[in-house]
């Protein structure tokens, strides 16, 4: 069947099959690599999309259920400022990562910044947990969050200002 | 490019008695052991483990069949169709008590006069410690892909030891070394778990590669990762320990158990670290230590954070904290009493060259965590408590160990390893090593290291990509030894070329190779040669306190002080340090399953998980200053060392009860505490 979605602002369409997961599509047919389809059961966060503003593991998404919906991947969430925000934050805090786990990380963080403005570090670290790694500094985390809300606030105030 | 699938055995030990795939379309094609053009076996110290099982299996999920495909949808359903069925045999599942055809290895060691020390200890004390088996959870799951590239097979893969993979590789095409070109993808945490298993994922991608005649790809879904490949070997250590008139430790008697799984590869290496680490970071001058690598047939066990040596050091630890209690010291004295110093003796007839930082550790620990007055206050409520409503059920407990790095310990493993450097016209220094590939942290530690001796900028010293055909054999990258060997291999070859600078027009290349000083030995019951080239020195402190409902240990506190030699980047390796804490306390409190049966299953992969980060305790993390210029020391294995042993500590002292094993079970505590 032919699913009709946007993908990064783009309207899209793909061949799926029922069986299809939406996170092979997003690699396999439109090369988006920046996430991974690890375990395949919706545990690891690797494969964290936003569809429709909400985080979901696109391992477990149903292909044909994209249909008609939103998709933001990291490769559409890097164009906007606030994947700057926490980028910018991610390096003032000195956070070291993996490489494998840190798109799903800004993604999650984003995610808990566009539900709670001023989120606790308990919350900070209990959204990060979403995407389990042995890399996690949770001081670092928490530390490059509380940068990220720094620079967004400031960022959101100067706009304001304008 | 072709997916590979790998068709599993269903048994844990039997021989195959017929292997059926369903009609393959065009396309698709089963690779069989008689597919493989070279010998079906990889070697890993010793031991060798066959690419695909022929005629017989030796553990659940082992691999006796691949198909390649170009649909990974559709090669799961072929996959799944395809029937294994074997002729099952009674598995050997029983590791702690055990038949001598199961026995992989075996190291005796017997230091002074133990019986007699036995025989005239004021006490003496007893107790078995057991280490579960830990799932690594590396970043990425395993795989490899291999490729024509012109003359050469071309293999893609995420390891610690590229020319391992190159050889093994080799090995099973029946081809020449020079003919592989092993190009190692990025690798992420690893907690040594893609040290020898990437080479058996690389020899099924390059003999369907090869089978085919196209790229194939292997590629393992976390799942099958969980239950399939090697975890952390799991260990049972019996000590038992005399002390003299003033409570010093005279003699000790340890019987180390390691089940290895099938084949039990690494099985020298790891069954060698733990005896020889056996009496921990303690003086002791009459010891008997017995260990066996023991074969079962479950999936092969492998390192984690370290090769070995973490299971004694537990153990040790766990047990000097209980000689201590039970003659109501406080552990930090007994310790201080005990310890190594500078001249002790050790297990190989070394003596200790240098100083052990333990006064100073202990200072700093003691006044970070408030341990001392704690440590009174919780025994003081624990020995007046009447039940588990009467008072905080808390405790603190303290552990001191050792990293040591350098050569290879089982005696026939090979420690050559060598690094090359050059430094071009332009003043730009390039280094080569296979050991490249892993944390940015420790080749900016390299980076460093080279900068400093020449002068140069960080700029300007680059890391070449740990190419087979274009590095040098650097040895497997385990945590500690690419902070010590490898970066001391990269200060020589700078000095070589710094030596020659002013002399020689550039560019200059030198190489440095690794020598042991004085390689281990083990002949008759005796055990000598140098264990370490370098060693880095940790205490830590843990506080928890028990849920009075739930009776769940909930930490309070870690304070681990670290005396890592010259520590390059603080902030960094901080970092890496709580990140090993996080990891060891998830390794105490949550992360568990039980392989006994055979494997993993299914549903130990759906329970198993990290320790989420918000149920975290702060981490301090300090450094101990070393007074002199030191050198630079691997410090990754650390938590690992210290924290169970000291979380175990607490734990018995809030619970008011003896463990021996950790996670502790909540069955336990309640059977310690009383129902609630």
């Amino acid at each position: 069947m032919t699913v009709s979605f946007i993908l990064n602002g783009e309207d899209v369409s793909a061949n799926v099959r029922s069986v299809d997961r939406l996170s092979d599509i997003l690699r396999d047919v439109f090369g988006l690599v920046g996430l991974r389809s690890d375990c395949r059961c919706g545990r690891c966060g690797r494969c964290f999309v936003f569809l429709d503003g909400r985080l979901v593991p696109s391992c477990i998404v149903p292909a044909f259920s994209a249909r008609g919906r939103e998709i933001i991947t990291i490769e559409g969430f890097a164009q906007t400022e606030e994947y700057r925000d926490i980028a910018e934050g991610f390096k003032a805090a000195g956070v070291e990562t993996c490489g494998f786990c840190e798109a799903p990380k800004i993604l999650a963080l984003a995610d808990l910044l566009e539900r709670s403005s001023r989120p606790s570090p308990r919350e900070i670290l209990a959204q990060i947990s979403a995407v389990p790694c042995r890399c996690t500094d949770p001081d670092a985390i928490v530390r490059a969050a509380q940068a990220v809300i720094e620079r967004r606030a400031k960022r959101i105030y100067r706009r304001a200002g304008q | 490019m072709l997916y590979v699938a790998t068709i599993r055995s269903p048994s844990a030990r039997g021989s195959i008695r017929s292997l059926r795939f369903p009609t393959l379309p065009a396309g698709y094609r089963s690779i069989l052991p008689a597919d493989i053009p070279g010998r079906n076996r990889i070697v890993s110290f010793g031991a060798e483990v066959p690419i695909l099982a022929q005629d017989r299996v030796s553990y659940v999920g082992e691999p006796v069949a691949l198909i390649a495909g170009p649909d990974p949808a559709l090669l799961e359903e072929l996959a799944a169709a395809t029937k294994v069925v074997c002729d099952e045999e009674e598995p050997y599942l029983n590791w702690e008590s055990f038949s001598s055809d199961q026995v992989a290895a075996k190291r005796v060691a017997v230091v002074g006069d133990p019986d007699l020390a036995f025989s005239i200890a004021s006490s003496v004390q007893e107790e078995v410690y057991t280490s579960g088996a830990i799932e690594h959870y590396y970043s990425e799951p395993q795989g490899a892909a291999a490729a024509y590239d012109y003359d050469k097979i071309a293999v893609w893969c995420a390891t610690q030891w590229p020319y391992h993979v190159r050889d093994s590789v080799a090995l099973a095409l029946g081809c020449r070394a020079e003919e592989v070109s092993v190009r190692p993808t990025r690798l992420g945490v690893h907690l040594d778990g893609k040290l020898w298993y990437p080479s058996l994922l690389a020899c099924h991608a390059s003999i369907a590669s090869i089978a085919c005649g196209r790229p194939a790809k292997v590629l393992l879904t976390r799942e099958e990762d969980f239950r399939f490949t090697p975890k952390r070997v799991r260990s049972s250590v019996s000590v038992r320990a005399a002390l003299g008139k003033g409570g010093e430790l005279s003699a000790l008697d340890v019987r180390i158990a390691i089940n290895v799984g099938a084949y039990g590869p690494l099985a020298e290496e790891i069954l060698s670290q733990a005896v020889i680490a056996c009496t921990g970071a303690y003086a002791c001058p009459n010891l008997r230590v017995e260990g066996y690598a023991v074969l079962t047939n479950t999936p092969p066990g492998g390192a984690f954070g370290g090769l070995g040596a973490s299971h004694t050091l537990f153990a040790m630890e766990a047990h000097a904290n209980r000689l201590a209690m039970a003659g109501g010291e406080d552990p930090a004295d007994w310790k201080a009493r005990n310890v190594l110093r500078k001249g002790s003796r050790l297990l190989t007839g070394e003596i200790l060259k240098e100083e052990v930082p333990y006064d100073a550790i202990i200072a700093h620990l003691a006044a970070a965590s408030d341990y001392r007055r704690k440590y009174a206050g919780y025994e003081l409520v624990r020995k007046r408590r009447s039940g588990r409503a009467d008072g905080p059920l808390r405790g603190i407990g303290l552990a001191f160990a050792y990293q040591g790095a350098g050569p290879f310990l089982s005696g026939d493993a090979s420690n050559s390893y060598t690094v090359e450097a050059t430094l071009d016209k332009d003043l730009r220094l390039r280094i080569f090593t296979s050991a490249a590939g892993g944390a940015g942290g420790v080749m900016d530690i390299w980076r460093g290291s080279a900068a400093a001796i020449l002068g140069v900028g960080l700029e300007s010293v680059s890391i070449a990509p740990p190419e087979t055909d274009q590095v040098p054999d650097s040895g497997p990258s385990t945590l500690s030894r690419n902070v010590s060997v490898v970066n001391r291999l990269v200060e020589r070859a700078c000095e070589a070329i710094q030596k020659r600078r002013f002399r020689e027009p550039l560019p200059l290349t030198a190489r440095a190779a690794y020598r042991v000083p004085k390689p281990i030995k083990w002949e008759g019951g005796q055990v000598s040669g140098s264990p370490f080239d370098t060693a880095a020195w940790a205490g830590a402190v843990l506080e928890l306190e028990l849920d009075p409902w739930t009776l769940e240990p909930r930490p309070l506190g870690v304070w681990l002080c670290v005396d890592g030699g010259h520590v390059v980047a603080p902030e960094r390796a901080a970092a890496a340090l709580r990140s090993g804490v996080a990891d060891a306390l998830g390794a105490c409190i949550n992360e568990r399953f039980d392989p006994s049966g055979g494997g993993a299953g299914i549903s130990d992969y759906f329970r198993y998980g990290l320790l989420p980060l918000h149920e975290l305790p702060p981490i301090g993390i300090e450094f101990v200053e070393p007074e002199r210029r030191a050198p630079v020391k691997g410090i990754g294995e650390l938590p690992f060392d210290t924290v169970p042993a000291a979380f175990l500590s607490a734990l018995s002292q809030a619970a008011d009860a003896a463990f021996s094993s950790l996670p502790v079970p909540t069955a336990r505590l309640i059977g310690a505490l009383g129902a609630p």
